[in-house]
């Protein structure tokens, strides 16, 4: 990798979910393991979601949401980015995602879900990894 | 994440306003990955329509709500918006959190409007060509007004707003003494003075420190940059302001003297970020540098000879 | 303490110091002490009258009451099968609330059929908590999700239809978790009473309505802090004049504790908080004591650290019996007193999803530290929280019988303040209060809270409190058991059961956004246009002077069916929307 290439996230919070915590240290733990991470704040559309997505270039989208809404929300996010030919753009969830809705979030097209527990460490290597993979493909 | 698009294919993307290769070509050239120096040269003879603004302030100035104010504003009237969003990187991880969206959210459902976030990646002069190139990259695109908005207090940071044809440097009451705060170089430079958050008291005074270091510091045969209140909770000023870049706008800017020494600037930055980058290269081999290291510890060298003999490397490098 | 007395202590510890203490650290090689031990030492200028006092009494340190009144029918309940989350006519039901108001109203018969009575205890969906109609791009995939969805006033009368008879609105109470549209909420409420013939004053509940606290955690907001704060004002003045029976509303350290805030910022914002709320009041015209007294709390705490949150509950009683008696002139007790539900708890964000039925043992520790800090020993959470929205009813039963062994079997409950006069706790406790008090007058500074708000400061202090948090549990300097240590193959996990009581049809869920459409789309049709336009005009002209209280406003614009959005649509222009801080 060229010296000055950072890999970027898009951290975002789909919906009127306002519960910020989890999304802000995702930021700060990615920034201080070297990513540009992209924070869009509270209450953005999936449509705007997409846009920023797009605008933004990032390697990947982080989507925070803890309000039962998960499922539509991510599945408007990855249809959007379809739409747009940009399906290549890794999809992370994390929050409050049930056991049980775990498949069907990996079946429409989310590479990972990292609810609580997690840490950033993680997070930060499954970026990595996934996305060294896919560069050699 | 096969990213395999060629130079050739952003640069017809860019021509052809498709804004997902557009946007991938920013990341090529503020990578300096293989291609965009071709693409870049590609692309300058259709650049030059666009009117870059370049904005900056201390921090907690309100340059984002500013910004997304002014966009709007343009937008309404039609115009094509672009806005490179600068935020520095952590200079120990070098990742960084680019926040400016946060504050733009009312702008996301404007198609007209493009917005890129940005990190200073703590490289000499990097920044700089970066965010210069992306205004060019957005320029060919077909934006009509590129906003550049920076942090006013790294070195990076006045490089990139001295890029634009009209400089905007914010200010606001309540900081202590914010005129005294604007990093040097760039009162000298400014087009325009705003006085943010003019809601707050002492806004007043604020206007007239600005209006008196002008005074003193502004030759005599330039004109005086006018001083503009704004308030972007109250809306107030934001059509005075949008006035007046607009007004510039259509005079033209820039002096071919002027430009030509700026044409001069870019070169020397290029020149030098030329130099760097090869210097790193050489710096990054391990071998050589373990050896050479190792004679100087031993005294059987010493760092002024081993500086010379890198630099031979570079020359032949070059070669 | 004689200096005498003082003196010989003082050699007794640097003796024990040297002699037993030094040996053992030598001995395990350890860099200093892993453990302290207390001594009169520790608050030699203590003063029990002034710092602790008796219970009931000013400071309210030991609490706010000899006893609490569930302690005078705690026997009785046992001998009754009394089950508090079935509500009684007495108090409000189970929080709950989803879908449209046709479908909560259907459960809450449903619920009412079971004999499970008390008041609507109701949660609201985002869209409506944010200001926004069903019919909103914002309310993409929100209708009636995490609480019921209310346009109108129609929506909200039909909540109210099995509310009749002996559950009518005079009879019970009802509590309203909502904050950024409080005012248009509790002005549906005084409508619904006007309609039935009901004097105001009867009526009896909680509105969260703590808007501050959105802006710092859960981000609930519509307006900038200023004018929400205005609102705030409204209300509470209209209460008062109107509703006097009604609490003005339920300020939080909780929420602020579960978005990441240390136990110092918990208690320092709220107390900040809770004075912009009083000034706001007195600004509007009152005495303090004619509506301090209708302010209530919902629980400072939210960690495992047993010994500190009870000193937080201590030193959280007398700070603000202070900050009222001193700073705003209070002379009546119940407006010194900080009222709540529940005391010391351990918090959402103490539970694991790793091994969750460890969560039992958690909340029973925090059960014990809300006993021994004048609450109910109550175990919270259910075990099962962090498996996904909704318990289970065996976690539930589950909690209720640690509760019940709490209190009937280890008699947790059957002494005041048991830790007051220990050298320990009274030192944790003063040392607690000195550092709120350093960082509300840090707020004070900035000129409060609502300043604090709108610089960031609070935001920014607490993501990165949370953040701090999250690096000490990565870097095992913190421990949490299943979590980061504990985790290898000589554990075993352990299978849970868990029926969640279906509350809600997963069908009517699907079509509960086109219906609650449908109906908004009537509405719009039905009512008469003009009046909604003239009412929304007046509004606006009415907003604009600051001194006006628009709370009669809101009663005509919902009375007319003007809806939520609407309402908020008016205010938006006037006052702008709140913008977060990077």
């Amino acid at each position: 990798m060229n010296q000055q290439e950072r890999i970027r996230v898009l951290i975002a919070k789909p919906g009127l979910d306002g519960h910020e915590r989890g999304a802000r240290v995702v930021a700060y733990g990615l920034r201080d393991l070297g990513f540009e991470v992209i924070y869009t704040g509270l209450r953005q559309t999936t449509a705007q979601i997409v846009q920023a997505a797009i605008q933004e270039d990032v390697d990947v989208i982080g989507l925070s949401i803890l309000s039962g809404a998960h499922l539509t929300l991510t599945e408007n996010v990855i249809k959007g980015l379809k739409e747009n030919q940009a399906e290549d753009i890794l999809v992370i969830a994390g929050g409050i995602i049930p056991e049980e809705d775990k498949p069907a979030m990996q079946q429409m097209g989310v590479h990972a879900v990292f609810t609580a527990g997690s840490s950033i460490e993680e997070i930060a290597d499954f970026i990595k990894s996934t996305k060294g993979e896919s560069a050699d493909d | 994440m096969a990213r395999t698009d060629s130079w050739e294919n952003l640069v017809k993307g860019v021509i052809n306003g498709d804004v997902r290769l557009m946007a991938r070509l920013i990341t090529v050239v503020e990578n300096r990955q293989p291609g965009w120096q071709e693409a870049m040269k590609r692309l300058y003879p259709e650049s030059g329509s666009a009117t870059v603004i370049g904005i900056t302030g201390s921090p907690g100035a309100g340059k984002s709500s500013l910004t997304a104010s002014i966009a709007l504003k343009l937008a309404e009237k039609n115009l094509k918006v672009g806005i490179i969003a600068v935020d520095p990187s952590s200079p120990f991880s070098g990742g960084a959190i680019l926040g400016d969206r946060l504050r733009m959210q009312k702008l996301f459902t404007c198609e007209q409007i493009f917005i890129r976030s940005m990190a200073t990646r703590g490289m000499l002069g990097g920044l700089c060509h970066a965010a210069r190139d992306s205004a060019r990259i957005l320029d060919v695109f077909g934006k009509e007004i590129i906003i550049i908005e920076t942090v006013g207090v790294g070195q990076d940071e006045v490089d990139i707003v001295k890029t634009a044809d009209q400089v905007m440097v914010v200010c606001v009451p309540g900081q202590g003494d914010s005129v005294q705060a604007i990093k040097a170089g760039i009162m000298e430079i400014a087009d325009l003075f705003v006085v943010n958050k003019a809601d707050k008291p002492g806004a007043d005074e604020v206007v007239a420190d600005i209006q008196s270091m002008l005074e003193l510091s502004v030759e005599a045969d330039q004109s005086i940059p006018s001083v503009i209140k704004t308030s972007v909770v109250n809306n107030q000023g934001i059509d005075e302001l949008v006035e007046q870049l607009l007004q510039a706008r259509q005079k033209g800017f820039l002096s071919r003297e002027k430009e030509s020494l700026r044409i001069r600037a870019e070169m020397k930055t290029l020149l030098e970020e030329e130099i760097f980058r090869t210097v790193s290269r050489v710096w990054q081999d391990n071998e050589i540098l373990e050896q050479l290291v190792m004679e100087i510890r031993e005294r059987k060298n010493d760092p002024y000879s081993a500086v010379q003999a890198m630099m031979q490397v570079y020359k032949s490098d070059k070669n | 303490m004689t200096n005498d007395k003082i003196r010989r202590i003082q050699q007794q510890q640097q003796s024990w110091q040297e002699n037993t203490l030094d040996k053992r650290v030598e001995k395990y090689q350890l860099p200093e002490s892993p453990t302290r031990f207390y001594t009169p030492l520790d608050i030699k200028d203590h003063d029990f009258s002034k710092k602790v006092g008796f219970p009931g009494e000013y400071p309210y340190t030991s609490g706010n009451n000899p006893f609490d009144f569930w302690k005078a029918f705690a026997d009785g309940a046992a001998k009754s099968d009394y089950r508090p989350d079935w509500g009684g006519a007495g108090g409000v039901g189970k929080y709950g609330g989803f879908g449209t108001a046709e479908d909560y109203r259907d459960y809450l018969i449903r619920m009412h059929g079971m004999g499970r009575r008390g008041g609507p205890n109701m949660a609201f969906d985002l869209a409506t908590q944010c200001g926004f109609d069903s019919d909103s791009l914002y309310a993409e995939g929100e209708v009636g999700r995490v609480g019921v969805a209310i346009d109108s006033f129609r929506d909200f009368a039909t909540i109210y239809e099995p509310y009749t008879g002996d559950l009518e609105i005079d009879k019970v109470p009802s509590n309203f978790t909502i904050n950024a549209p409080a005012a248009i909420i509790i002005a549906m409420y005084a409508t619904l009473a006007e309609k039935r013939g009901i004097a105001l004053h009867l009526l009896r509940g909680t509105p969260q309505n703590d808007i501050l606290k959105e802006f710092i955690a859960r981000g609930t907001y519509i307006f900038p802090p200023g004018p929400s704060l205005r609102l705030f004002r409204d209300t509470c003045v209209f209460c008062t004049r109107h509703l006097p029976n009604l609490n003005i509303n339920s300020m939080g350290g909780y929420h602020i504790r579960e978005a990441g805030a240390t136990q110092v910022q918990d208690l320092a914002f709220s107390m900040a908080n809770a004075a912009a709320y009083l000034q706001a009041g007195i600004d509007g015209g009152l005495e303090v004591d004619q509506f301090a007294p209708r302010f209530t709390f919902n629980a400072f705490g939210g960690s495992m650290e047993f010994y500190k949150e009870i000193a937080l509950q201590r030193a959280a009683r007398r700070i603000y019996a202070r900050m009222l008696k001193e700073e705003f002139g209070a002379q009546h007790p119940k407006s010194m007193m900080i009222r709540q539900p529940i005391t010391a708890h351990i918090g959402c964000s103490s539970t694991t999803l790793q091994r969750p039925l460890n969560n039992l043992a958690r909340s029973v520790i925090g059960g014990m530290a809300a006993g021994m800090s004048g609450g109910m020993p109550g175990a919270y959470p259910p075990y099962d929280e962090p498996l996904g929205l909704g318990h289970s009813q065996e976690a539930v039963q589950l909690q209720i019988d640690a509760t019940r062994v709490m209190i009937y079997e280890a008699k947790i409950a059957d002494v005041n303040d048991p830790w007051a006069g220990s050298y320990f706790m009274e030192s944790l406790t003063d040392e607690t209060e000195e550092q709120v008090l350093a960082e509300l007058n840090k707020i004070d500074s900035m000129g409060g809270a609502v300043a604090a708000i709108e610089n960031g400061y609070m935001q920014q202090t607490i993501a990165r409190s949370a953040y701090e948090r999250q690096k000490r549990v990565e870097r095992q300097q913190d421990f949490v058991v299943g979590v980061n240590c504990f985790t290898g193959d000589k554990e075993m996990s352990i299978d849970i059961n868990r029926q969640v009581e279906a509350t809600y049809d997963p069908e009517l869920m699907k079509t509960a956004e086109t219906r609650q459409k449908q109906k908004l789309e009537t509405l719009r049709r039905e009512r008469d246009g003009k009046t909604v336009v003239s009412l929304l005009s007046t509004l606006k002209s009415h907003a604009k002077d600051p001194d006006r209280n628009l709370m009669p406003d809101f009663c005509d614009c919902v009375k007319n069916n003007v809806t939520l959005q609407e309402i908020c649509d008016v205010l938006r222009d006037l006052f702008g929307e709140y913008q977060q801080v990077k």
